[in-house]
């Protein structure tokens, strides 16, 4: 999970934002409580949007309060209840950072990685207990990408699946009916293949640098005397029509959904946000995180 | 069932003619056409069948003399549905449709990938239909790289075969249907003009007013 799944802020209303917000709010708040407060360090948009979708599958209204937090605490600020939607997002949230973060030790010897695990390794131990196998499918998804990355895998489709896959999992746990969750494993699979390959491209300079290993290098096949620019020109339209099939499929998905609320800011996301997030990273490469609202 | 009105996204007691517009655009959204290669087309039948008895329902109470031209005009689309259900709508295929190809495309319909990949790495030539069948698959996997470059593949080598270029000119559809959708493009405030356009414009009208012996901006 990477944060890249945000609204196409100028396109909201000034109270879409806000509960948009309170959504990411209230995955925060309920981070804080299994985790501590230093958990929080490791939120993102996507468990966000996660807690956005499962949530407005529910009937009834929004239900949320101005409050206080210890991040911002001088103005109040709408944030969501906690409710079943908030809690799964952030056990998810606290998982796949935990991971992420072994990741980061394992692969970059990033002390970062040792750091936030001990921080997040009581939350991870109550979540893992929590959803034994989710976390197992979770794991065995993680290896199988970590063996593609071992012998450099030179399939981008192939590279991407194991991430799709563990993506398709979270979303299809999240609610108990077979029917929905098929619907929405298959937006997990999509946003998850959207997502590596999305990093994937962002990532192209600093892995050609210290030469670790991307699959769009390995697969449309990097000369070094081409320049790391030329290359990511002459493979833009390729990983393109990769990224953006991937998103109609989600839409796909989507719009058999039965949504109950938030259809506005849902469809802000779905059919903009991720559609501008996209072309940013494809036009300027990195440096286009947005920091935290 | 659900209520009518709520299923085709209508408040209560709409008209005759809304009814109509709402009715065409979700039919329009869950046609089975546009699931077609998407592993979800049992659920968009689903939801198309609960449109169409809402729509049903509503005409039925609604006395207008339109009403019959309308119904006919549903059960047009949901005799096309019934045949897609079936299978026979789906790969009236006119390529080498021997059994073996058959059996490859309805393990591929009923997403049973494994036994369909076994069989397609048996065929002894790699062929334009063995092509397409291998992108039918990778498109549904969600291999969409592969998808795309195989049935690329499969229009070069048989070029006059329609349902290898219907196969990719969906995906190519599908494709720009969601780039250029109309909530992202031309609306919003990323495609109006900017400043220098809107600046530009203006000093050439005055250019142009000053050459007749007007003057649009006085001060330049």
């Amino acid at each position: 999970m990477f944060g890249y799944i945000t609204p196409d802020k100028p396109e909201l209303k000034i109270w879409e934002f806000e509960v948009f917000r309170g959504y990411y709010c209230g995955v925060c708040r309920a981070m804080a409580k299994k985790a501590g407060h230093r958990g929080r360090f490791v939120l993102t948009y996507d468990c966000a949007f996660l807690a956005l979708l499962m949530d407005s599958l529910e009937d009834g209204p929004v239900s949320g309060k101005q409050r206080r937090c210890l991040f911002h605490p001088l103005k109040k600020r709408y944030i969501v209840d906690s409710n079943s939607a908030v809690e799964y997002a952030s056990d998810i949230n606290i998982l796949l950072s935990y991971y992420n973060l072994k990741d980061k030790w394992q692969d970059e010897r990033n002390l970062l990685g040792p750091a936030g695990m001990a921080v997040l390794k009581k939350g991870y131990g109550k979540v893992k207990k929590k959803y034994p196998e989710l976390a197992a499918e979770i794991e065995r998804e993680l290896s199988r990408l970590h063996e593609l990355e071992r012998r450099k895998c030179d399939s981008i489709d192939e590279a991407s699946e194991p991430f799709a896959r563990m993506m398709q999992t979270v979303f299809q746990q999240a609610r108990a009916s077979e029917r929905i969750g098929k619907v929405l494993g298959w937006i997990g699979y999509n946003l998850g293949k959207w997502i590596y390959i999305l990093d994937a491209y962002d990532d192209i300079e600093d892995n050609i640098k210290n030469g670790s290993y991307n699959p769009l290098v390995v697969q449309y096949r990097y000369e070094s005397s081409e320049g790391v620019n030329s290359f990511r020109e002459r493979i833009k339209e390729k990983a393109e029509f990769i990224l953006i099939y991937s998103l109609s499929e989600l839409e796909k998905a989507f719009s058999l959904l039965d949504i109950r609320k938030n259809k506005s800011i849902l469809d802000n996301i779905i059919y903009r946000g991720l559609l501008v997030r996209t072309r940013n990273v494809l036009q300027m490469g990195a440096d286009c995180h947005e920091k935290s609202v | 069932m659900k209520n009518p009105y709520e299923v085709l996204g209508l408040k209560e007691g709409a008209s005759v003619e809304e009814i109509k517009k709402a009715y065409r655009e979700l039919v329009k959204k869950y046609h089975p056409d546009r699931y077609r290669d998407n592993p979800l087309s049992d659920l968009a039948e689903e939801k198309l069948r609960e449109i169409n008895e809402a729509y049903d329902y509503l005409m039925k109470n609604m006395n207008n003399n339109q009403q019959k031209q309308q119904q006919q005009q549903q059960y047009q689309y949901q005799r096309q549905h019934q045949g897609q259900s079936t299978g026979s709508g789906y790969y009236g295929g006119y390529s080498a449709n021997s059994d073996y190809v058959y059996q490859i495309k309805m393990l591929i319909q009923n997403g049973n990938f494994i036994q369909a990949q076994r069989m397609l790495d048996a065929m002894p030539v790699r062929d334009a239909t063995w092509n397409y069948l291998q992108g039918l698959l990778f498109l549904k996997r969600g291999w969409y790289e592969r998808a795309n470059a195989h049935l690329r593949r499969a229009v070069e080598m048989d070029p006059s075969n329609m349902e290898y270029r219907d196969a990719l000119s969906r995906v190519n559809t599908q494709y720009n249907a969601y780039r250029y959708n109309p909530n992202f493009y031309g609306a919003g405030y990323r495609q109006g003009p900017d400043m220098c356009q809107i600046c530009g414009t203006l000093w050439c009208a005055d250019s142009i007013c000053e050459c007749l012996g007007g003057d649009l901006i006085s001060c330049c």
